[in-house]
């Protein structure tokens, strides 16, 4: 049982990394779209999921990212090696709006972390070395689609890895005992605000990663597209749609969401409803699995053996 | 000479806003005692064990364990130095299993244990506890008198040279009740401090070596548990002022 998903994931990670061999590059594009998804869900669901500190502010480590890579790649420096430190720049910048959020609990902290992410969004729009609100180009050069795809697609590997290991891990039982009571963690002598420091960090790294790959993809960034609030929902939704604290249901939910969008966007009339859609999921799966998806199919499994046994009713007696 | 107190607090003070739960508390613990700290309802106990922890912060006083100063520091700081608490209302980590929950004091508490070691500890102190068979049961499906012990185990986990139990034995029925104080008496045995909230009057006077008695905040007496419990003004604290009751 507990080695299905691995076997799965293998097989779903070596797919995904040889998928330029036989894939033209539209549906090629779809997956970079779905890896990218991959990553910003899993990332989230480390802080989020397993430690339960809903944040809606990581369009702020998106950007930080992204523009990082496009202002040193402006100074001629390759865009690539540009990634590490828009990693560390955004797991600094987690560290320090976390030290002051992480004093807030529940909807206080993700109220402030709203606000974060609009006064990064604010800031980008009027300074002027990120170019104000028209935002910036990458300079011009050879690019490579399919090295930028293989990237995103081995970051999306690497970032569910890093989550299925902390979720195994000390550190990730300890994220679960914040998540589940922090006072009753804190009398067992684990210290809550660096834990949720930690994660908030390796998180934020993780998610700039992706939005410097972003930024290389797409050549042009502005506060308009790496710091929307409507990212910072959508990597929220995902998750909770797949199944928030597992390792699997960000990846289910980033998959069912971006195939969605990706349906959406390409019918016209569909264009603008597609945050009413995301909402009525999200609702449902509030309502009927908080679980998420990954819920649904445990409920499926455990309901499939039972089955073949007597009637339920013989079953509840015994 | 008396052996130098483990934990020491002078002018503990505590203020909510306008009500004061603790007033200028003085004590000693000495190693290996076992303290019992009694007294009526909203007489400042909870408040006192959660000061003393780090839990909440005093309004003033000192309070110095295994002679250095913890006043001021934050839970898990203190924890870290061997001074652990349960909880009245047991808090489980409802959606882990009674293993994992016990690992994390094991993990993070004064022991700072890592892998094979810690679940060594985790193993041991599950055998204690006889919590043994639910190991990999999930906390939420136990029934109130294991996550009683559930709520002891985990501190015992963590390693602490002063356990503070806040009312282990309320809710247990007589037989669980025995087992509970040979439970306490063998922490004790096992080079554990132990201080006690009790409100089974009985128990406390059958396993601890000194009372404390809190009313509305102040320490009204302390000592031997039959001398304390024989005390005119504690008698009073408990059944109240009207001497016609007599």
């Amino acid at each position: 049982m507990k080695r299905l998903p691995l076997a799965a994931g293998t097989a779903l990670a070596a797919w995904t990394l040889a998928a330029p061999l036989f894939l033209e590059r539209g549906t090629l594009n779809d997956v970079w779209n779905l890896a990218f998804a991959v990553i910003l869900a899993s990332a989230w669901n480390i802080l989020g999921g397993f430690a339960g500190q809903v944040s809606l502010g990581y369009s702020a480590f998106l950007g930080i990212g992204a523009y990082t890579t496009v202002l040193l790649s402006l100074k001629g420096i390759n865009p690539f090696w540009t990634l590490p430190l828009g990693a560390v720049l955004a797991a600094l910048f987690s560290v320090v709006i976390g030290l002051p959020a992480f004093r807030l609990r529940g909807p206080y902290f993700t109220i402030a972390t709203i606000g974060v992410g609009e006064a990064v969004r604010v800031v980008a729009s009027s300074v002027s070395f990120t170019g104000g609100s028209s935002g910036l180009r990458m300079p011009a050069g050879a690019f490579d689609f399919t090295l930028n795809y293989e990237a995103m697609a081995a970051l999306a590997i690497v970032t569910v890895g890093i989550a299925a290991l902390v979720r195994k891990s000390a550190f990730g039982r300890a994220l679960a005992a914040i998540k589940q009571d922090i006072d009753a963690a804190e009398s067992l002598g684990v210290d809550s605000t660096r834990f949720k420091l930690g994660a908030h960090a390796l998180s934020a790294a993780l998610v700039a990663l992706a939005g410097s790959l972003y930024a290389i993809n797409f050549q042009y960034i502005a506060p308009g597209s790496v710091f929307d609030f409507r990212l910072s929902l959508a990597i929220v939704l995902a998750p909770i749609v797949g199944g928030v604290g597992t390792v699997a249901g960000p990846v289910l939910g980033a998959i069912v969401f971006s195939t969605l969008q990706i349906k959406l966007l390409s019918v016209p009339a569909l264009r603008d409803s597609y945050l009413f859609i995301y909402g009525g999921l999200l609702i449902l799966v509030m309502l009927y699995e908080p679980k998420g998806l990954v819920g649904l199919a445990r409920r499926l499994v455990a309901r499939a053996r039972r089955t073949p046994a007597p009637p339920p009713e013989a079953a509840r007696a015994a | 000479m008396p052996p130098e107190p483990l934990l020491s607090v002078r002018g503990l003070t505590k203020r909510f806003g306008g009500l004061t739960a603790l007033d200028d508390v003085s004590f000693d613990v000495a190693p290996g005692e076992i303290y019992g700290v009694i007294g009526p309802n909203g007489a400042g106990k909870t408040t006192l064990f959660s000061c003393l922890v780090g839990a909440l912060a005093p309004t003033a006083g000192e309070i110095h364990f295994q002679g250095r100063r913890i006043g001021g520091l934050a839970n898990h700081a203190v924890v870290r130095r061997g001074l652990v608490r349960t909880h009245q209302i047991v808090r489980p980590f409802r959606d882990m299993t009674v293993d994992d929950n016990v690992s994390i004091g094991a993990h993070f508490g004064a022991g700072k244990r890592r892998g094979t070691d810690a679940r060594r500890r985790t193993a041991e102190v599950l055998d204690r506890t006889g919590l043994s068979s639910r190991a990999r049961d999930l906390a939420g499906t136990l029934p109130i008198g294991d996550l009683k012990r559930l709520e002891i185990a985990r501190a015992l986990a963590a390693e602490p040279a002063c356990l503070c139990l806040d009312e282990v034995m309320g809710g247990l029925n007589p037989s669980e009740i025995v087992a509970a104080m040979s439970l306490v008496r063998s922490i004790r045995d096992a080079g554990v401090t132990v201080l006690m909230i009790e409100h089974h009057v009985h128990a406390v006077a059958g396993v601890t070596d000194r009372i404390l008695v809190l009313n509305f905040g102040e320490k009204i007496a302390e000592g031997p548990p039959h001398d304390v419990l024989a005390d005119p003004a504690v008698i009073s604290a408990y059944i109240g002022d009207e001497e016609a009751a007599s």
